[in-house]
């Protein structure tokens, strides 16, 4: 076998086992698909903000296409992966990873796309809701632009890995990266569109907002979903994403490898 | 960059290694304090450490609690860095952990698990003949072999969760040796188990020695683990090592003195014993004493005259007694290398 | 009386030497408490820039819901949160015995094993919030209204911690319960805002099923004087109900798990 045919047949391998490792974590998916209420009360306060009329064009329908989409793609960009790897650190059983012949990233990613199935699955309710209720008109009929989400939506994923990556290999260099985490969702949650529509921040603070790589996880997807990028705007802004994520992941790498080199100095 | 043959398992030379401690008092105001700032220690924990392992060879080391043992194993394995030394394991230098390095090693420890809980055995052993680039009949041809060896036929189809303690640690070791490393590392495996499953691990691994040739280094806490496996052992304290050769020797040098074990017949006063010689234990129906070498050919007759002796053996110290004494310097050994 | 006042100081010095070990959580803790208390408001500022009233609250008056609902968070993640999570987990290990072996009502015990210093910060903060949409509105409350809001919070708190028990209770049979803390945090958000904003099934679901709108919306119309005075009296007794019933649950779980440990 050539090196290339070992490294496939190795990350089958992860993805495989890890997958039938998830299906016994079934129900912690749903729990975990049921807990995302913030949207859904979001959604309750703007249909009430919008009854008597628009906020800068958006209507009580177009809030509830937004916030019902903002709950589909979270489910596929989210991941507990800084807990798990905290965990790991703190138990030790970082030990037995470092003695594989694998990047520990690979490993974690193959453990991240075996979630997919299971994922998408809790993410088709929101989605099929809103089609029976709300109908196709919130939503881009333009093939090409659902095919660029479907990449935005990729993009975001990658994102969030090499993030969520580097956040747990911090717990190698301080005592617990739990903390940081918490303040990332925080941050997270205000800028990337998750707590507020994007173009519901004050006019200001738009511009510094749309260039942050927040909106990169959650909104821009949302817009090209949504119809509200033009095809030209959706591919400039993927370029935009995909560079993030490859920064991103050369970051995550060079935490990772200052990490180690803090863990073996040593020894956790 | 691997060894040509004939070269050395392990080539430890003139290993350092400083740990960075933070100074940490009890008491609420000292826990405030040193939340802002901690003073930092540099503990030494292993210096200058030299040997040699060949390939094949089965080498226990020994030494008190905080002696460096681990810190050395982790060294060798990849876990942590030298502060100063040269240490090649293969050819390679361990804390690159390079692939052709990791291949070619295999830790176990005691307490650390790689089975997936929910998951039947066999799908670890999959994942990690994938992961190592086992060939799947070489894979196939040593899971027979493994499980024949270790009696785990129809175990390891069952989830995980399922087994008994010795099934799982059973398992655990099947799946660090699925890739057929040439260099086990053991630290503290029979840990916790009860003494029939100490007896299988140790029985295995000698078995798995002989087979495949795989050098064995081993830290254990059970003098047994040491003194079934290992002909040869390195002994660290504070950090150096105290002796690296022969166990028996080591026994010998440290602890010339034997123990007599006696079956009484009727109880018998300690001092009638001590009369004779130094008493170590003592119960209604057995005596253990502690004679010199020279003194053995005078003392049983005398004692098989007097006293109402039913049985008698002559046995070494146990292992125990012959650390506490060289580590209490008791019997100074005149230089590190055996 | 004296006995659990020195027990709850010793719990106290215990979590906040726990605290200051792990030297990063210490810092971060510190920041977050304040960064959650403007991460309340954002939502708040963003609905009402376009609207002067929405579902009949102005802004200052859904900052005084806020306020509340920050004060009961702020409870909540500092004093509840930490300990049930200690709980479950003491559960899981079996290490629970420890402390039910200390010669004080078990209740008592079991609610102050964990404190989380810094995220108590939210409730003073809460008050601050209070007391300025109050003063932005120029309104001052009667003693009376005052009393009554206290009263409802309380009521509210006292909601909470029985809550709290039977979740406790549910761990002693299922284990698994640290999903169900995550899970009721969620719901509890919705809280923040006057329940009049929800419509339907949800205004059902959060005035009698889990009563938030009585915890932070009631009390905020307190305050301001528009509460009925019924409503007063079916919060402190459906509390004080629900505490009975939490306390029952409590003692037969706590029964069985003592006489079943082997």
């Amino acid at each position: 076998m050539t090196p290339w045919q070992e490294r496939r047949r190795a990350y089958l391998a992860m993805l495989r086992v890890e997958f039938a490792n998830a299906t016994h974590y079934r129900a912690t998916f749903l729990v975990f698909a049921l807990q995302s209420t913030m949207p859904l009360i979001m959604l309750a306060v703007w249909w009430a903000a919008t009854e008597d009329g628009p906020i800068r064009g958006m209507g009580p329908g177009d809030f509830a296409a937004y916030y019902l989409a903002s709950l589909a793609v979270r489910q596929i960009t989210a991941s507990w992966l800084v807990w798990g790897m905290n965990g790991e650190i703190r138990g030790g059983g970082v030990m037995m990873r470092l003695m594989r012949p694998v990047h520990p990233f690979l490993a974690y990613s193959a453990e991240s796309l075996a979630q997919m199935p299971l994922r998408l699955l809790a993410a088709l309710p929101p989605m099929i809701f809103a089609l029976l209720w709300l109908g196709s008109a919130h939503f881009t009929r333009d093939p090409l632009l659902l095919g660029l989400f479907l990449v935005s939506l990729a993009g975001a994923w990658l994102c969030e890995f090499a993030i969520l990556v580097t956040i747990g290999t911090l717990g190698l260099l301080v005592e617990s990266s739990i903390a940081i985490y918490q303040v990332w969702l925080g941050v997270h949650a205000l800028l990337s569109g998750y707590l507020i529509p994007l173009t519901m921040i004050p006019e200001e603070l738009r511009g510094a907002v749309a260039l942050l790589p927040f909106r990169y996880l959650l909104s821009f997807p949302i817009e090209v979903l949504l119809g509200s990028l033009s095809r030209g705007e959706a591919l400039r802004n993927l370029g935009v994403q995909w560079a993030y994520a490859a920064g991103f992941l050369g970051v995550a790498l060079a935490v990772w490898r200052a990490g180690l080199r803090r863990y073996q100095a040593y020894g956790g | 960059m691997p060894a040509p043959a004939g070269a050395p398992a392990i080539e430890v030379a003139h290993l350092v290694k400083h740990y960075e401690v933070h100074h940490r008092e009890a008491g609420l105001l000292a826990s405030l304090r040193s939340a802002f700032s901690r003073k930092r220690e540099s503990v030494p924990a292993v210096s200058d450490l030299s040997f040699q392992i060949a390939p094949g060879e089965r080498v226990g080391f020994l030494g008190p609690n905080g002696a460096g043992k681990t810190t050395t194993l982790k060294i060798l394995s990849g876990l942590l860095y030298p502060t100063s030394g040269r240490v090649r394991v293969h050819g390679y230098d361990p804390q690159h952990r390079e692939a052709g390095f990791l291949k070619s090693v295999s830790l176990v420890m005691g307490q650390r698990h790689q089975l997936y809980w929910d998951l039947p055995p066999v799908e670890t052993f999959a994942l990690n003949a994938a992961l190592y680039g086992v060939p799947e009949d070489t894979f196939r041809e040593t899971l027979g072999e493994l499980v024949e060896l270790l009696s785990l036929q129809g175990v390891v189809e069952k989830p995980t969760r399922q087994l008994s303690l010795g099934e799982r640690m059973k398992c655990e070791l099947v799946c660090a040796l699925l890739h057929r490393p040439r260099l086990m590392f053991l630290d503290e495996p029979t840990i916790g188990l009860d003494v029939e499953m100490q007896v299988i691990v140790r029985t295995f691994i000698q078995q798995y020695n002989e087979r495949f040739g795989a050098t064995v280094m081993l830290t254990s806490h059970h003098m047994d683990d040491v003194t079934a496996l290992c002909s040869r052992v390195i002994v660290i304290d504070h950090g150096r090592i105290q002796y690296d050769g022969d166990l028996g020797a080591l026994v010998r040098r440290v602890c010339p003195a034997k123990q007599l074990v006696l079956k009484l017949a009727q109880p018998v006063p300690r001092e009638r014993l001590a009369a004779r010689a130094e008493v170590a234990s003592l119960t209604e129906a057995q005596a253990t004493l502690r004679v010199p070498q020279e003194a053995l050919r005078t003392v049983i007759p005398q004692l098989l005259a007097e006293l109402p002796i039913l049985d008698l053996s002559v046995e070494d110290p146990p292992l125990e007694q012959v650390l506490r004494e060289l580590f209490a310097g008791a019997s100074p050994l005149g230089g590190p290398a055996a | 009386m004296l006995r659990y006042l020195r027990l709850l100081g010793t719990q106290l010095r215990l979590s906040l030497t726990l605290a200051a070990q792990y030297r990063t959580d210490f810092f971060l803790d510190g920041l977050m408490s304040w960064f959650w208390l403007g991460f309340n408001l954002v939502p708040l500022l963003a609905v009402f820039a376009h609207n002067e009233r929405i579902a009949g609250w102005s802004f200052a008056e859904a900052l005084i819901v806020m306020g509340f609902f920050a004060v009961l968070e702020g409870l909540l993640e500092s004093a509840i949160n930490p300990s049930l999570r200690s709980v479950v987990e003491q559960i899981r290990n079996g290490t629970l015995d420890f402390v039910l072996l200390r010669p004080a009502d078990s209740q008592f015990l079991i609610a102050t094993v964990r404190f989380d210093f810094w995220r108590m910060l939210e409730v003073p903060g809460g008050l601050l919030v209070i007391a300025y949409a109050l003063h932005r509105l120029g309104h001052l409350p009667s003693i009376a209204q005052v009393l009554i809001s206290l009263g409802l919070l309380l009521s509210a708190i006292v909601f909470l911690y029985s809550l709290w028990f039977m979740v406790v209770s549910a761990a002693f049979w299922v284990i698994r319960v640290d999903n169900l803390t995550s899970l009721f945090t969620s719901v509890f958000d919705a809280a923040r805002w006057p329940v009049h904003i929800f419509r339907g099934a949800f205004r059902v679901l959060f005035t009698f099923v889990i009563p938030l709108g009585l915890m932070t919306t009631a009390p905020s119309e307190a305050l301001l004087g528009r509460l009925a005075p019924s409503t007063v009296w079916i919060s402190l007794g459906g509390s004080l109900l629900f505490a009975l019933f939490s306390r029952l649950v409590w003692n037969r779980a706590l029964a069985q798990y003592t006489s079943a440990s082997s």
